[in-house]
Order: structure tokens, then C-alpha cells, then sequence
């Protein structure tokens, strides 16, 4: 009974921890695209596995995965984006940066409404922008730091005045990272404990009909939706299943049509993509850009060495990870930022090689240069490494990671509590020396980068942020550069040069790219339209009857 | 002193209230050791968050509190039956375990009846047949029942009667995407329900079995079974006539202590079914660490518990009238 409480245990653990990592290389993979010879069909019901199941429906308050996959089809943002990370029209149908880069006017669609019939204006923008994602979001209060006005001309244009150039603002104004509010309805009361959180009234697609706590969630077709004859869907009903095996199981009976950030876990999609009805694609995760790393704790012995650290860094064959423990879904990771950033240059692989045939040979080099010679049965010192709570990969991954360091003669004890003890561990009481984490790196490195490097992250009790305590000057100074610099070329140097120096001081190992995977019955279309994935609005998605 | 029935109720329900004062404190004591609190999960759910974030989130849910001050003002909530609020869900308590004590008790009334009036026939037919063919045959399959792991078995029955046969649904309470109403609800949640309930019932039966094979035995020993039969009386009026309501006893208690067990035990049933029960709501809870909805389950368990027990006391008492009330 215990043994089974325990196994249940886990896989709960994991959904709980599963709102952090997404990420696709697109250039890799074949992106599905609308074949514009098929015409879509109306209506139908999709029924899409969501794990774990969504703690609120106030996208502007939480940025959990499950969150944003429910949320997003009630409200929208100002822009959407295209495979090439290049921002689109979405509420804004146009917008202008200013030349010095501190002034952004948007234009707004016209004769959009919200789902309770009062007209979508530049009001609102200010409003959510700066009564709510400003004050309240967990990413806005950074992302929107540069942010001091916006004026609002007239009632479809919004002005945005900076106090220093952002350019990478506009990477955050998806209807996931902004959703856009109606003033009318949250300007009334206090927006952190709101009746309006979970009953959701947006411009999106889709309306918020119901939520059965424990089972499901349904959205109707919204029928004065501003794109004309979208959606094709006439409803979308999200159901939350806590057990990973089941979840497998109703989409091999055709229960549910779609899963995706591995509500379907690894193992069973091997299995599952044999057969005739089920496709999947690990495409759609390109703005969530997660990395698997260890991180070390650099304020105390024996990682506050950077040779130590390094010595790690040199032991791990990433490629041995990426295929037996992730059975495949992944990439080798070179450094602090994601190789999805190739698309627009901001990303080098010319940094510092850990990943070498002679790694554990290089490894002990360092060490004994270190001065932590090898004693008694060959052990140079000994330590407890903390284990991701979020399932079984990661128990696997910290046991390779204990036999690897085995072979440097690190003696290694495993250690692994749930998610708030682990949290409470690592960023509060930074009572760890070694524990293996998964960070998102975000839409644009200055908000999800940054935020683990830069010394002004170093916040007692504030989770995901610099945890390792470690940063430099020059580090610090390089990254405030990168925040203001407009002219993609020279910031992409800034990059650069950061990345090399991030990896020559391996704060972090940087162990793979995590590639998340969507697990879907082939009868659903177009609902891949955007790096977005399955944070997108499913306005163009439809069934095949 | 013998008192009547009214009064041992009264005096019963009397000393509840100390007890399950007593029950909610340690609770809330116990709670308090596992470190990190619900503003590090939902931080941690939203993959970031700034200092000012997490404060806020403290101060909201009272955290920032010295541990008497939550513990007194929870204490004297639940006296006036406020049970507080989900932050996490962003519901009252009370209205969330409303919600999900349907479906609970839509699994455990009929595990509960089932697995009994089961167990009580066929633990009285394994002791009929004492060590013959049917004997054997019940006790190796009730042991089979019991060891299989309740996981497994839920999961081997969803790849059997879901996937391959397709006669049963593989989860859920009912079928989400038709939105039955009236009768059509009523049949289509039935339909949902056999598995699980299957499932439960397997693992429940093995114990009443045993009880009742082992009580009946006791019983065939007894003083009034050997009159009986000298009177002539055939050896199925002996069993079903006189061995039966006195054999019922043990049994009886041990379901007293299963309905309470029943309420939040059958986490692993409702985590493979993905049935919206309270079981796993307790689960999630502790992981979330919120506090509010977890002590309010406490609670709510805890009278559960302490109004079966005064229920099975009274049957006993009807059952078998050597027994009196004191």
C-alpha cells in the first residue's frame, strides 16, 4: 500500500512541477503547416488533457503552463509571433517604434468586443498594462520595469513611453505573457483576489462556460469574435487527469484529441506514435525555451571553485542523458541561452566545450589542480545532491549524475523532498550544495536569462532567480547593456560575449535543451500555428469529421 | 448503569467535540513541520516570481501570522463552521469538499455495500465448505484480490475493459463532451462508475471474507449451534438462521472503521480514474500546502468518523441485545 502511495506520489509530484520547461528547435523539425487547399470544417468538440489541472484561470497572476493553455483561448494580446520569433498582428494591428527606441505607439482593431458585449479599446490596454501586469503579473513587474506611461489619443491607439529603450518588450505581448483585461469589469475591487479570476471575460475565441474543479473545463465558440468565421471549433473542453497511464489511455480510445508539455509522459509517447490515429510534435514550445541545468551553490565549499564546478561541468555526457533518460526528446545544451535563439542571432555555440569524448579524463585534471586529492577507496570529498521533485526522469537523471561524479571520485547521497520543501531549500534557506533544475528561458533573454545571472536577482525567498548566488561585475554590466541596446547586431554581440563568460564560469551546468512533446489525434488541424503551440487562441484549429 | 438510547447518543456526540478540537490542533501542528508554504508552490507553479510577488501572496493567505494566531483564529472559525478559504483554488473551503463529497460518496456507499453483503456471503460459504473445493477456491482468489496492488489492478482492468473491449470508459466521472442531462446523466455516470468501483470492491472484499470465514468458524463452536443442531435443525437454517447474526458482529465493526478510512483512502483509485473525489483533493492539498482545505478535510474525516463509530455502537446494540448501552 505504501510502496503504491509512494509511486503515486511521484507522478503527482511531477504534474505539480510540470509548469516549468518548454522548448523546440524549429529549424529542426517539420512544422506543420495549413494546407490552404483543405477547407476547414465547423464545429465539433475538442478535448484537450491539461496536466496538472490549472490552480486559477488569472493568466495575469500566474505564469503556470497549465494556465496558460486554458487561458489563452478566452483572452488575447497585442501581438502574436511567427516561427521566426518576429512579433505579428494581433489586437494591435499595427505599431511603430520610435527612433529612440522609447516610444511605441499601437493601433488597434477596430470593433472588437469583449465576451460581454462592451467594446475592446486603448482603456483597457492602459489599465491591464499598467494597473495589473505592472503590479501584479510575476514576469510584468520586470518585463514592464522601463514602462512609466501610456497615453491614449484616442480609442484604438495606445501609446507606450519608456523611460529607457525595451526592446524586448515586445517579445512579451502574446495573449499568454499580456493578456489583455476589460477595464470595466477589473478596475472594481481588488484584482489579486478578484470573483472574475476563474470567470474569465476576454476578446479571445472561445468563452468561459464552466469549470468543474477535478474534471474539466468547457469553452464555447464565441459567436461575435473579431476574425471573421473563426473559430471553426464549436467548443473546447480541457479535462484534468491526475494519472499518467490514463492519460495515455484515453487518447488511444480517441477520448481526448490532444495533450501536450508531456501531460503524455515520454515513455508512452514511443508507444503511442505507432499507431494509425496519433501524430505528435515537439514544435510549439520555441518562446518557452527550457534548459535542464545543475545548478551549484557557489557560496560555499566545494562549488565556490570554479575549477570544481567546471570538473562537473566536464563529466556529464549530455548526449547519454538526452537519449536513455529523456528517451530522446532533447538537445545537447552549450550555454545559458537556447539554441532556439539561432533565429534571430542572439545565441553562439562559440563558447567553452564541456561536452568532450575526454571529459571525466578533464575532470580529474581539475580537481587534483583544485587540491582535493583522492583519499581512502579514491573519494576527493562528498556531497548531497537535491533532486528535481517533478518525477521519474529526474530521480533517473540525479542517479546518473551520482554514478558520473562517482567516477571523479565525488561521493554523491541523493536527497529528494516535494516541490515547496525542494523550493524552500534551494531559494530560500540555500541549504544545498548540488541540485539538478529546469529553468524557461523565456521569449527574450533579458526576462528569462537574466533573471538567474544578473546580481540584482539574488532575492532571499523569490523562486527561480539567481539561486547559485554567483555573478560579476562585468557579467552584470554586460546584461545591463543588452536590456536597452536597439540594434540587434550589436546586442546580439552583447550576447555573445556574455554567454562565453557565463560558461567559462559555470555557476551552472548546462546539461540539455528539454524538448516537450504534443501528443495529438491526426483528425485535429492547424492547431500548430505559431511557436506559441499550444499557448495560441486555436482560432484556426478544427476537426476532421 | 444502563441509560437509554437518546442519552448515550447525546453524551456521545458530547465527547466528540473535545476530540475533534484536539484532532484539528495536532493536525494543524503536524502540518506545520513539512517546510515551504503555499506561497512557494504557487510561485513555483508560475515558474517565477519577484519578492514583492511572494510577499503579497504571504500576507494574503495570513502567513506572515505567528503560528498561535493561525492556529486560534482557525480554531475559532471552525466553531462557527467557517471553514475558511482555498487561496489556491480561490473557493471556500466548504463549498469545495461539498463539491467533491458527491462523487465520494458515490464510490464509497456502494464499495461499502457491496464489498459487505459480499464478503459476508461468501465468507459464510467458505466456512459452509470448511477446507473443501470451495473453501480453497474463495480464499486463494480473496488472497489474490488483496495483494494485487489497487494501482495496478484499476489500470489492468482500464487496458482490458477500456482499450481493448472498449466497453467501459477509461476515466472521468462522466462523458465530458456530451453534456448529458436527467436520465441520460444518471446512466452515463453509472457507466463510469463500474470500474472503479470494481476496482475498490476487489481489494475490500478479501478482508470481510476473511473476517467473516474466521467468525462463522468461531461461531460453529458455540454452545447454541450444537443445540440447534441436536434439535434436528438442517446445517442451512443452523448457518443462515442463527450463525449468520452473530457472525456479523466483527464484520460489522470492521466496516464501521473502513467507512471512515473509505472517505480519504481511495486517493490511488480516484488518481487512476481521474475521479473528482476527496481523496485526492486531501492529496493535492498537502502538496499545495494549503492548509485551509486540507484541515477543513481533516474535519470533516474526523466527524465522519466519530458519527460511524456511534452508528456502529448503536447497531451492535440492536443486533445482538446482550449488548447495553452505558
Amino acid at each position: 500500500m505504501l510502496a503504491q502511495k509512494i509511486q503515486k506520489f511521484m507522478s503527482l509530484v511531477f504534474t505539480f512541477g510540470l509548469v516549468m520547461l518548454m522548448t523546440q528547435q524549429v529549424s529542426a523539425q517539420a512544422v506543420p503547416k495549413a494546407s490552404p487547399t483543405v477547407t476547414p470544417q465547423q464545429g465539433g468538440t475538442l478535448v484537450m488533457v491539461v496536466q496538472p489541472e490549472p490552480p486559477t484561470l488569472a493568466s495575469f497572476l500566474s505564469t503556470a503552463a497549465p494556465v496558460g493553455q486554458v487561458a489563452t483561448k478566452v483572452y488575447e494580446g497585442l501581438l502574436e509571433y511567427d516561427f521566426k520569433l518576429t512579433p505579428q498582428p494581433g489586437l494591435a494591428k499595427s505599431w511603430k517604434v520610435s527612433p529612440d527606441g522609447k516610444m511605441i505607439t499601437f493601433k488597434l482593431q477596430e470593433n472588437v468586443t469583449f465576451h460581454d458585449g462592451k467594446p475592446f479599446t486603448s482603456a483597457d490596454v492602459k489599465f491591464t498594462v499598467l494597473d495589473v501586469l505592472k503590479k501584479s503579473h510575476p514576469r510584468g513587474m520586470n518585463t514592464f520595469r522601463a514602462l512609466e506611461a501610456i497615453d491614449t489619443p484616442d480609442q484604438y491607439t495606445a501609446v507606450f513611453k519608456m523611460s529607457e529603450p525595451a526592446p524586448y518588450m515586445l517579445m512579451a505581448l502574446s495573449g499568454y505573457e499580456s493578456p489583455m483585461l476589460p477595464k470595466h469589469i477589473f478596475e472594481t475591487g481588488d484584482v489579486t483576489k478578484h470573483p472574475n479570476a476563474d470567470l474569465p471575460i476576454g476578446t479571445g475565441p472561445f468563452k468561459f462556460v464552466e469549470w468543474q474543479k477535478g474534471q474539466f473545463m468547457r469553452f464555447d465558440k464565441n459567436p461575435s469574435y473579431w476574425k471573421k468565421g473563426r473559430p471553426y471549433l464549436d467548443r473546447i473542453v480541457t479535462r484534468f487527469i491526475a494519472d499518467g497511464s490514463t492519460r495515455a489511455a484515453v487518447l488511444e480510445t480517441q477520448e481526448a484529441h490532444i495533450a501536450g508539455f508531456n501531460a503524455v509522459l515520454p515513455v508512452d509517447v514511443r508507444r503511442l506514435e505507432k499507431l494509425n490515429h496519433i501524430g505528435m510534435t515537439t514544435s510549439g514550445y520555441e518562446m518557452q525555451s527550457p534548459i535542464v541545468e545543475l545548478d551549484f551553490n557557489t557560496r560555499t565549499k566545494p562549488f565556490d571553485d570554479v575549477k570544481v564546478r567546471q570538473a562537473v561541468a566536464y563529466a556529464i555526457d549530455r548526449k547519454f542523458v538526452v537519449d536513455n533518460i529523456w528517451f530522446g526528446f532533447g538537445r545537447p545544451a552549450t550555454g545559458p541561452i537556447n539554441s532556439n535563439f539561432k533565429a534571430n542571432g542572439l545565441y553562439t555555440a562559440d563558447v567553452k566545450n564541456y561536452n568532450v569524448t575526454n571529459g571525466i579524463e578533464m575532470a580529474n585534471k581539475l580537481l587534483d589542480e583544485a587540491g582535493y586529492k583522492r583519499g581512502a577507496e579514491g573519494v576527493r570529498f562528498e556531497i548531497t545532491h537535491d533532486i528535481t521533485p517533478y518525477g521519474e526522469e529526474w530521480r533517473r537523471f540525479g542517479e546518473y549524475v551520482a554514478q558520473q561524479l562517482g567516477k571523479i571520485g565525488i561521493k554523491v547521497t541523493l536527497r529528494q523532498e516535494d516541490v515547496p520543501a525542494w523550493l524552500r531549500r534551494v531559494y530560500t534557506n540555500y541549504d544545498y550544495q548540488l541540485t539538478n533544475n529546469w529553468i524557461q528561458t523565456l521569449a527574450d533573454p533579458v526576462i528569462g536569462v537574466h533573471r538567474l545571472y544578473h546580481s540584482g536577482s539574488i532575492r532571499q525567498g523569490t523562486v527561480f532567480v539567481n539561486g547559485t548566488r554567483w555573478s560579476t561585475p562585468e557579467t552584470d554590466n554586460l546584461m545591463n547593456q543588452a536590456a536597452v541596446e536597439t540594434n540587434p547586431k550589436n546586442r546580439a554581440k552583447i550576447y555573445h560575449d556574455l554567454q562565453k563568460r557565463i560558461v567559462d564560469a559555470s555557476p551552472i551546468v548546462f546539461v540539455h535543451e528539454l524538448e516537450f512533446v504534443t501528443v495529438h489525434n491526426k483528425k485535429v488541424q492547424n492547431f500548430l500555428v505559431s511557436p506559441l503551440g499550444l499557448y495560441s487562441t486555436f482560432d484556426q484549429a478544427w476537426l476532421q469529421k | 448503569m444502563v441509560v437509554s438510547r437518546l442519552q448515550y447518543i447525546r453524551r456521545r456526540l458530547l465527547l466528540a467535540v473535545p476530540i475533534i478540537f484536539f484532532i484539528i490542533a495536532l493536525n494543524f501542528l503536524l502540518i506545520q513541520i513539512a517546510p515551504g508554504d503555499a506561497a512557494d508552490v504557487l510561485a513555483g507553479e508560475a515558474g517565477s516570481a519577484t519578492p514583492e510577488y511572494m510577499d503579497q501572496l504571504r500576507r494574503k493567505f495570513g502567513l506572515d501570522q505567528p503560528i498561535y494566531v493561525q492556529l486560534l483564529t482557525y480554531v475559532s472559525n471552525v466553531a462557527t463552521f467557517d471553514l475558511g478559504f482555498s487561496f489556491r483554488h480561490n473557493k471556500p473551503v466548504s463549498e469545495l469538499i461539498l463539491s467533491r463529497l458527491g462523487p465520494t460518496l458515490l464510490l464509497m456507499v456502494p464499495v461499502l455495500l457491496i464489498s459487505v453483503s459480499m464478503g459476508i456471503l461468501l465468507g459464510a460459504i467458505a466456512a459452509r465448505y470448511l477446507n473443501r473445493w470451495q473453501d480453497k477456491t474463495i480464499s486463494t482468489v480473496v488472497v489474490l484480490t488483496y495483494a494485487t496492488p489497487v494501482f495496478w489492478a484499476g489500470l489492468m482492468l482500464i487496458v482490458l475493459f477500456s482499450v481493448k473491449l472498449g466497453w467501459f470508459p477509461t476515466s472521468g466521472m462522466e462523458k465530458i463532451a456530451a453534456f448529458h442531462t436527467g436520465l441520460a446523466r444518471i446512466i452515463d455516470i453509472a457507466h463510469h462508475m463500474v470500474l472503479p468501483v470494481i476496482t475498490l470492491t476487489l481489494f475490500y472484499i478479501a478482508l470481510y471474507t476473511r473476517l467473516m470465514r474466521a467468525s462463522v468458524i468461531e461461531q460453529n463452536t458455540m454452545d447454541y449451534v450444537t443445540t440447534a443442531r441436536s434439535k434436528g435443525l438442517g446445517e442451512k437454517r443452523v448457518l443462515w438462521g442463527h450463525i449468520l447474526r452473530n457472525a456479523c458482529l466483527p464484520v460489522l465493526t470492521m466496516a464501521g472503521i473502513q467507512a471512515g478510512a473509505l472517505l480519504g483512502g481511495a486517493v490511488v483509485v480516484e488518481t487512476v480514474f481521474s475521479w473528482p473525489g476527496l481523496g485526492l483533493l486531501a492529496y493535492e492539498s498537502l502538496f499545495a500546502r494549503d492548509l485551509n482545505l486540507l484541515l477543513g478535510i481533516f474535519f470533516i474525516s474526523a466527524c465522519l468518523v466519530v458519527l460511524v463509530n456511534l452508528a456502529v455502537d448503536l447497531l451492535y446494540a440492536s443486533l445482538d441485545p446482550r449488548i447495553e448501552l452505558k
